[in-house]
């Protein structure tokens, strides 16, 4: 358990690693807090021959508030001062309620929001969340600066949408529209462990009490965060009653993958309790909830 | 709250040390990161050793060529087993119709499961040598794996040609008549319980340096051992040096819980590297490699029935076990330890006259199975109780009572059973009644009828049991088990200034042994705890000890050794005392290092006085013509059985298959008690152990016999989330057969704990009708049985 070879460049900015990252291209990896790549290096599942460390590079981490239209997470941001910080509680309830379940303590205190998303493990809480919120990703290059919706930067197992050259540099998350709220569930056989399958659930009202918008995405099912647009469709324009909640969860179909910790059927049954549960959190929340973005 | 039953042997010495809750001595280095392992040692010119392990699970092994590593700069050379002299590993046990399957110390033609040692790489760091033994290129002829005992695949190779079934021991045996009591029973019940390979993952993994100097011709190991001197025995076989001139010295071990017992392949090829170069090799372990290639344990498959009568008396217990050895036999103590010790140990602290088992044993491609802690009895408990239970549920008669009214009673000891175990004392009622008072029973039958009713799904499950502990001679006749031979002693040596220093072959893989061990030498000396120190093993000063620290025996043998030896010493010190106070030695007391005349207004020496004038003074000679202050004895107690009953109260989420340990309760009985904290630690640290048996490990092998379960990201062990708060409570039944009446209690928790889990998640359920079939449960497996209650409506 002892990585292969590899060079190691400690960059102080961004510019500095967009010109690093553009000259090494795919022989180098950005390492962030190291949590998943420390152990891949460690278990040679990741050989590269150049690790490009973010950990000097100030102006990368950091919440900003933008005055109720949402929050800026910079990437190398650590989970731990996300899940701590009343901007993110306020503006992005449903992160504040998913990071305790990362991991633990200790590898949150490390990791960084940027890394967990650019690492697109589907297994993760954090990419079914932004997903859910519908975040946008900020990535630059020496070209520039881009913006995609989360929905669109996860391509794959393991596999973002980043060019060699690409840095992901913040998550943007728009505020919590009125009478909205979110609610997030997972099972794993131990506490801070990878999810079997997780759940993040937002849904919005109308002044009626009526579905105008729901957001539900699996985490642990696919090869990316997969939401449920079958439920999703069928609970807008209804009151989400549990009776109504199960009809939907019921109506839609999943196939996830079989694996050490759970068959297809039993991942399938899961999303069906967890959506569930989710949802009905979600719905209890908007109780009392008076256009108020709360969690 | 400690009760007392049995034969009392308590000493007439005062209240002293014995009994007392002492802080564990080693705990302040332990604890402060001060541990001093086998990685931390290093030596002049050491370099440092990557194993090339085996990626198919059965193979020929067609060609190796070491071309591209050796020419890697740092690598210093790259072995295999045509580099090495020929060395195999055998189990030591001889019990009639236990094939022997010997393992190379490198696969030499074949390699037989995934992560089997084919060549070594030395290197100057770890990390070269990793990248070297990825450049060794070995060719494969695949075969088909054996990838579950008994079952071949097609186009089947034998894993051993010697062996073209695969199976190492297929026998039975009977005792009384239970053809004829089934024959007649009036109700007989039916249990299949599967447990799953896991293992016993200790924090620090494997490790040797070794350092031959080709100009002494002596071969000096360190290593993370639980045997020293069985792993001396086993070098000097391997490397042809003498046994005088092997030294393996030990020095903190970070758990051992059995896999450490055994001499490893791996150990002996690091010697032989370091006799083939001439330097010394480093080897420390990495957890890939200790999940993959380290010994595994459990593996089995019991099938059990149990006659009883309309009022729930046991008639007649039958038992079919079948386990799953993997790729060899494992030295010095067979794959076979696991069936073998469940099928004789099978009827527990019940009253059953007739029993009779079969076991079969049968090589897999899979990692050896080696002794892990609570060996053969787990199997043998959770499949026992579970069965207990779905009968009384089945009779209508309440589970405590069911056992209370077939276990062995206090008047039977010593109770001879029918396997040929003789119980020597015990508190099995008492253990049993105290655990129903510690759950509440009667409360918790209400608990869990109004949580039913709220969606809510708790339950309580009971496991009671006897243990053989302290292996010596005799425990091991009774078993049946003939592994080893128990022949230890302990020093006890006082130095001029009165402090004592004791040397055993039992050394301590964390578990206390450095401070129960001065416990019993100061109270028997009468001097401070402070003042006795045990040292680390070191296999050319200590006593022997060829079985080494094991199967719950270290208190119990190395125990009564070193108060036997502590005695003498006690006895030769009063001896000059009184001839240097003038006065009768045998009315002298010592206490607290003062030596007392009580005759001669209290007059007294210390004992640090007496002794250094021992040294001085030659005319003490006419007194005592041997005034060294060293104490060595042997001691080989009689066969000894804890017993103990844990309770649990758990939580299923029905719709996930979640389990949550609310609660687990335990009343202990390892006779005298030296240490409740140790104990406690012990018994504590097991039951934890056991809960993640019952719920979360186990090592899985896809079709190809290829390991899945290679991180600890994979492999499940219980974390500080997972595991409840424990109570415990101590009973004391000292044995009649051992000094002082000291029981084992090294497994005693692992060994409960998994059926009184298993029990409590069958009660949670028990309104769906389904059973617990295997351990561990998986949220899944609780999530199938409410699904297969749900199917029958």
């Amino acid at each position: 358990m002892k990585p292969a070879p590899f060079g190691y460049l400690a960059p102080r900015s961004v510019d500095e690693t967009l010109e690093l990252m553009a000259s090494h291209g795919d022989d180098a990896k950005v390492i962030a807090g190291g949590q998943s790549l420390g152990p891949l290096l460690n278990l040679r599942l990741a050989t590269p021959a150049m690790v490009i460390d973010l950990n000097r590079i100030l102006e990368l981490a950091g919440i900003s508030a933008h005055d109720g239209d949402g929050l800026t997470i910079g990437a190398m941001t650590r989970q731990h001062d996300a899940e701590t910080s009343p901007a993110v509680a306020a503006a992005c309830p449903l992160l504040a309620e998913a990071l305790p379940y990362v991991a633990h303590r200790t590898i949150r205190n490390r990791g960084t929001i940027g890394g967990s998303l650019a690492h697109s493990d589907p297994a993760a809480e954090l990419p079914a969340v932004v997903t859910a919120v519908r975040a946008e990703m900020v990535i630059r290059s020496r070209s520039g600066e881009r913006t995609i919706p989360a929905e669109e930067f996860f391509l794959g197992y393991f596999t973002a949408a980043l060019e060699p050259d690409e840095l992901l540099v913040a998550v943007r998350v728009p505020a919590v529209p009125a009478r909205t709220t979110s609610a997030w569930q997972e099972f794993a056989t131990r506490s801070g462990d990878y999810a079997i399958v997780g759940v993040a659930a937002v849904i919005g009202l109308d002044g009626a009490g009526v579905v105008d918008r729901a957001s539900i995405v699996c985490s642990g099912i696919a090869d990316v965060p997969r939401q449920l647009s079958t439920a999703q469709s069928a609970l807008v324009g209804q009151e989400p009653t549990s009776a109504v909640i199960a009809a939907a969860v019921a109506a839609q179909h999943t196939d996830p993958p079989a694996d050490l910790v759970g068959s297809s059927s039993y991942r399938r049954h899961l999303v069906g309790v967890l959506a569930q549960r989710a949802l009905e959190a979600a719905t209890e929340r908007q109780e009392g909830n008076d256009d108020r973005p709360t969690g | 709250m400690a009760a007392v039953t049995g034969t009392s042997v308590r000493p007439t010495a005062p209240p002293g040390l014995i009994g007392t809750r002492v802080n564990r001595v080693e705990d302040a280095r332990l604890l402060a990161g001060r541990g001093r392992y086998v990685a931390d040692v290093t030596l002049p010119r050491i370099k440092h050793a990557a194993f090339v392990r085996a990626w198919p699970s059965h193979a020929r092994i067609l060609s190796i060529d070491t071309t591209r590593a050796r020419t890697l700069p740092g690598v210093v050379a790259a072995l295999t087993a045509a580099d090495l002299p020929p060395a195999t590993l055998v189990d030591g046990n001889w019990i009639p119709g236990l094939a022997k399957t010997p393992q190379p110390v490198l696969a030499r033609d074949k390699v037989r499961f995934v992560g089997e040692a084919v060549a070594i790489v030395v290197a100057t760091s770890r990390y070269v040598a990793e990248d070297a033994a990825e450049l060794v290129e070995v060719d494969y002829e695949q075969l088909p794996a054996v990838d579950h005992a008994g079952r071949r695949p097609s186009g089947h190779v034998p894993i051993l040609d010697e062996l073209p079934d695969d199976l190492i021991y297929d026998r039975g045996e009977s005792f009384g008549n239970p053809d004829l009591m089934f024959r007649d029973a009036p109700h007989v019940f039916v249990k299949d319980l599967a447990l799953a390979r896991s293992m016993a993952a200790p924090l620090e993994c494997r490790g040797t340096v070794a350092s031959y100097d080709p100009a002494a011709g002596s071969l000096d190991v360190w290593c993370s051992t639980q045997s020293p001197h069985l792993l001396r025995r086993r070098l000097s076989a391997a490397s042809g040096v003498a046994e005088h001139r092997v030294r393996v010295m030990m020095h903190d071990v970070g758990g051992g819980f059995g896999q450490k017992i055994a001499a490893h392949p791996e150990e002996l090829a690091i010697a032989l590297a370091s006799c083939a170069l001439g330097i010394p090799v480093k080897w420390i372990e990495d957890r890939r490699e200790n999940l993959m290639a380290a010994p595994h344990a459990r593996g089995q498959r019991v099938h059990l029935k149990l006659a009883t009568d309309d009022d729930g008396r046991f008639l007649a217990l039958r038992a079919r076990i079948v386990g799953d050895a993997g790729a060899y036999s494992f030295n010095a103590a067979s794959a076979l330890i696991e069936p073998y010790i469940t099928a004789r140990v099978m009827t527990g602290v019940y009253r059953i006259d007739h029993y009779g088992y079969h076991v079969a044993a049968g090589l897999t491609n899979k990692s050896p199975v080696a002794p892990y802690r609570g060996v053969g009895f787990i199997a043998a408990q959770t499949a026992r109780e579970l069965l207990i239970d779905e009968a009384a549920r089945s009779l209508g008669i309440d589970r405590f009572e069911l056992r209370r009214r077939n276990m062995i009673r206090p008047d039977d000891f010593p109770y001879r059973s029918c396997t040929g175990l003789v119980f020597d004392s015990g508190s099995y009622l008492e253990a049993l009644t105290t655990v129903e008072r510690m759950s509440a029973y009667d409360d918790f039958r209400c608990e869990q009828e109004q949580a039913r009713a709220s969606g809510r799904f708790i339950g309580l499950g009971i496991s009671p049991y006897v243990e053989p502990t302290g292996w010596g001679t005799e425990a091991m006749n009774q078993i049946g088990w003939h592994s080893f031979p128990s022949n230890d002693s302990a020093r006890v040596s006082m130095d001029i200034s009165g402090k004592v220093t004791i040397s055993i072959g039992t050394p301590s893989q964390g578990q206390g042994i450095e401070t129960t061990l001065a416990q019993i030498s100061a109270e028997v000396l009468g001097i401070p705890l402070d003042d006795v120190v045990v040292s680390f093993t070191d296999s050319s000063s200590a006593p022997t000890s060829l079985a080494g620290t094991r199967a719950s025996r270290a208190a119990v043998v190395s125990g009564g050794a070193v108060g036997l030896a502590s005695q003498d010493l006690r006895e030769r010190i009063l001896k000059v005392a009184g001839a240097l106070m003038e006065t009768d030695a045998s009315i002298l007391t010592v206490a607290d290092g003062v030596i007392t005349d009580p005759s001669e207004d209290a007059a007294s020496m210390t004992v640090a006085e007496v002794v250094q004038k021992a040294f001085q003074l030659t005319e003490i000679r006419s007194a005592e013509p041997e005034p060294n202050f060293t104490a060595t004895r042997f001691y080989d107690p009689g066969a000894t059985y804890g017993n103990a009953c844990v309770g649990a109260v758990v939580e299923v989420d029905p719709q996930t298959g979640g389990v949550r340990v609310l609660r687990i309760v335990g009343a202990e009985d390892c006779g005298t008690v030296i240490n409740q904290v140790v104990v406690e630690g012990q018994f504590i640290g097991g039951m934890a152990q056991g809960l993640g048996g019952a719920l979360l490990e186990r090592l899985a092998y896809d079709e190809n016999g290829e390991i899945l379960t290679t991180t600890f990201m994979d492999y499940l062990l219980p974390t500080s989330t997972e595991v409840p708060h424990f109570e415990v409570e101590h009973l004391e039944s000292p044995s009649p057969y051992t000094w002082r009446g000291i029981k084992g209690v090294g497994e005693s928790g692992t060994i409960g704990a998994p059926a009184a889990i298993a029990a409590a998640i069958a009660d949670a359920l028990a309104h769906t009708g389904s059973t617990v079939d295997r351990l561990p449960m998986l949220p899944e497996d609780v999530r199938a049985m409410v699904e297969q209650g749900e199917d029958r409506g």
